[in-house]
């Protein structure tokens, strides 16, 4: 595999190795201030042109949409920081998904029970990803190639590919709730679990030992950390999050659908990787940005929007965020041949 | 070397993967005769055919050390553009075909150029290159299959040259073949190899890495766009979801087929009879009627079975390494 560029870049990391920059010249190198200039100014071109773009309407499915495209990236990032991949966070969110209907619909189970059941799941299954990839060796594109097809195909199984329509009312309810005028319940989700990745990595000892283990897992090895089992929690972690992630698309669907991420869970591929990589996570492992991820999937999600309010086809906007994914790693790239030519990481 | 020749055919790549090619046929014939029926081995080879083709795509870049998500996606995209041409544009058949790999050379060139010039990880660059052939497949047609397939390209892909042999083998052998005389004899399969073994040794010791790797793509596309034309002439339809479901398999055949995922090592053979694995499972699947989606399951649990077999092999050679020095 070709490498990427492996130093860590701004103060995500924890490390305080750019202490020589001034503060505001390195906040306004990040990813995340380009970004956030990048969504203001998209949405103010878009609130301009297009009428409907800032309709109660538009705000609430906007923000619907950054809660649940900003879940999936975040389970994504969650191992990527490992320097290792999940493919199977799609078919991990569709399986705890139908697994929460079982449990709702045809168990009946109160949803305080449910819930914390399908998050369960979702970090069982994301446990035995890691718990594989450590034990064997291998590398994790592989061990969760095989095992998106392994869930997907066992959650086809035993639902016979149907959906579970019957919900609880109270499911299609928190799908359609709205906070602070037309702000989407779930986005508050989103934001909740954001605030708790931030203090993980940033505050606790564990995720300054997954930092540690990802940005290079033999110097965390000789200082004590022991790695393996970390790289199983970030597997764990990504699972969790993928299944709370199918959650909030049931929510939104007011069914749990098998379909819901495409065969074999493909479709969250995509917004998986587009959210992290365009805020800044690195794909060797090491670094994170959570404020990077959700500024990520917005941009992506206003974007997207105005595409498709300015009546540009779904297909074409399709490969438009390809586009954008390929734009925002070449970007990247730059960026840091410029920073390094000047000295400045 | 004083071992006894069967067990230097055992170390073959492709041996193990044969002898339970073997097997499996004459366990499932025994319980279900119709397995060997004239008809039933020309689907079977049909489906061969082109996985094969597929999984060779895959196979070249899995020898230079990296990965194509975008094989599945292109392929999807020359099917569309390759019956569009002709029904919409009235393009003749034989250049339609030309065409279309064409497309496939130039869009694999592309994915390689961008990888080896940026250095950026070939997985996220064929993400990105994913999303964008199949939305442009998707743009183009719209969702919705083109039906002007000539007589010619439905006769191709579903008669029988003589037997149970269907005309769909004769371009997957031109592929094995090629693709065999390319790593075994060819200047630039030595240098996908060595790239894939070992890609610091090979930029030092003179290796063009950036041509190798456009070269190793360019391949990859080749090999995508004829199987996507392969399977519209299967399918007889230029279905807009053909590539869709190639990722898995186009992974697991080489990996049964004993390919090492880092790279530098691969076994056409191997792969061949891999995919023969994966084809003869699914036609059980279906003789036994068994629910379809069982087929997921056990090509997830293949790859990681072969993955653990590959392991243990790398094992015993490394052990056998040390003992012999």
């Amino acid at each position: 595999m070709s490498s990427v560029v492996t130093e860590p870049l701004t103060e995500n990391t924890g490390t305080g190795e750019q202490e020589r920059l001034p503060v505001l010249l390195r906040l306004l190198l990040s990813n995340e201030f380009g970004l956030l200039a990048l969504i203001v100014v998209a949405a103010a071109i878009f609130a301009t042109a297009l009428p409907g773009f800032t309709s109660p309407f538009s705000l609430f499915t906007l923000s619907r949409q950054i809660g649940i495209d900003t879940m999936i990236g975040l389970a994504m990032m969650a191992v990527i920081v490992s320097g290792g991949l999940d493919l199977s966070v799609g078919a991990i969110g569709a399986s705890s998904a139908m697994a929460f209907g079982y449990f709702a619909e045809r168990l009946g189970l109160p949803l305080a029970a449910a819930i914390p059941f399908t998050l369960a799941l979702g970090a069982l299954l994301g446990g035995i990803n890691g718990a594989v990839v450590v034990r064997s060796g291998v590398h994790s594109f592989i061990i969760t190639l095989a095992s998106m097809s392994i869930f997907f195909g066992v959650m086809i199984y035993l639902t016979k590919a149907q959906a579970f329509n019957g919900l609880p009312a109270d499911v299609t309810a928190f799908g359609r709730m709205k906070v602070l005028g037309s702000v989407s319940a779930l986005l508050v989700v989103t934001l909740a679990v954001c605030g708790g990745l931030t203090v993980l990595y940033r505050l606790t000892r564990l995720g300054r030992e997954i930092l540690a283990a990802g940005a290079n897992p033999r110097a965390a090895e000789l200082s004590g950390v022991p790695v393996g089992r970390t790289v199983i929690i970030c597997h764990m972690l990504t699972g969790a999050l993928a299944a709370l992630a199918g959650l909030m698309l049931t929510a939104r669907t007011g069914a749990a659908v098998p379909s819901m991420a495409g065969h074999l869970g493909q479709d969250w591929l995509l917004p998986a990787f587009l959210a992290p990589v365009l805020g800044g996570t690195l794909l060797t492992g090491g670094r994170v940005s959570v404020i990077g991820t959700l500024l990520g999937a917005t941009f992506v999600t206003v974007i997207t929007s105005g595409l498709l309010l300015m009546r540009v086809s779904e297909f074409w906007v399709q490969a438009f965020l390809g586009f954008m994914l390929l734009a925002a790693v070449l970007i990247d790239r730059a960026r840091h041949t410029i920073l390094k030519a000047r000295g400045m990481v | 070397m004083d071992k006894r020749f069967g067990m230097q055919l055992l170390d073959n790549d492709w041996a193990g993967p044969a002898l339970i090619s073997l097997a499996a046929i004459l366990v499932i014939s025994a319980l279900q005769p119709s397995f060997l029926t004239p008809f039933n081995i020309l689907v079977l080879l049909s489906a061969i055919a082109v996985n094969m083709v597929i999984a060779l795509g895959q196979l070249v870049i899995v020898g230079v050390g990296q990965m194509n998500l975008a094989l599945g996606s292109l392929g999807g995209l020359v099917g569309v553009c390759f019956v569009g041409a002709i029904e919409v544009l009235g393009v003749p058949t034989p250049l339609a075909v030309l065409m279309g790999l064409s497309i496939g050379v130039l869009a694999g060139m592309a994915n390689g150029y961008v990888i080896a010039r940026t250095g950026i990880s070939a997985f996220i660059i064929t993400l990105a290159s994913l999303q964008i052939f199949k939305g442009i497949n998707l743009g183009i047609t719209k969702a919705q299959p083109f039906y002007g397939v000539p007589d010619v390209v439905k006769q191709f892909g579903n008669t029988a040259v003589i037997g149970p042999i269907p005309w769909l083998i004769a371009p997957m052998l031109i592929a094995a073949l090629g693709l065999w005389y390319l790593f075994r004899r060819l200047r630039i399969g030595r240098y996908i190899l060595s790239m894939g073994g070992n890609r610091q040794a090979a930029e030092l010791s003179g290796i063009d890495t950036v041509g190798t790797v456009i070269w190793a793509h360019a391949i990859s596309g080749l090999l995508a766009a004829a199987a996507g034309m392969m399977l519209v002439a299967r399918l007889q339809i230029g279905q807009p979801t053909i590539g869709d479901d190639w990722l898995i398999s186009s992974f697991a055949a080489p990996v049964i087929g004993g390919a090492a995922l880092s790279g530098g090592h691969v076994s056409v053979a191997g792969t061949f009879f891999g995919v023969v694995i994966i084809a003869i499972i699914t036609q059980a699947l279906v003789l036994f009627s068994i629910d379809p989606f069982v087929v997921q399951i056990v090509l997830g649990s293949l790859i990681l079975w072969a993955v653990g077999i590959n392991r243990f092999r790398e094992w015993r050679f490394a052990k056998m390494a040390t003992a012999g020095a």
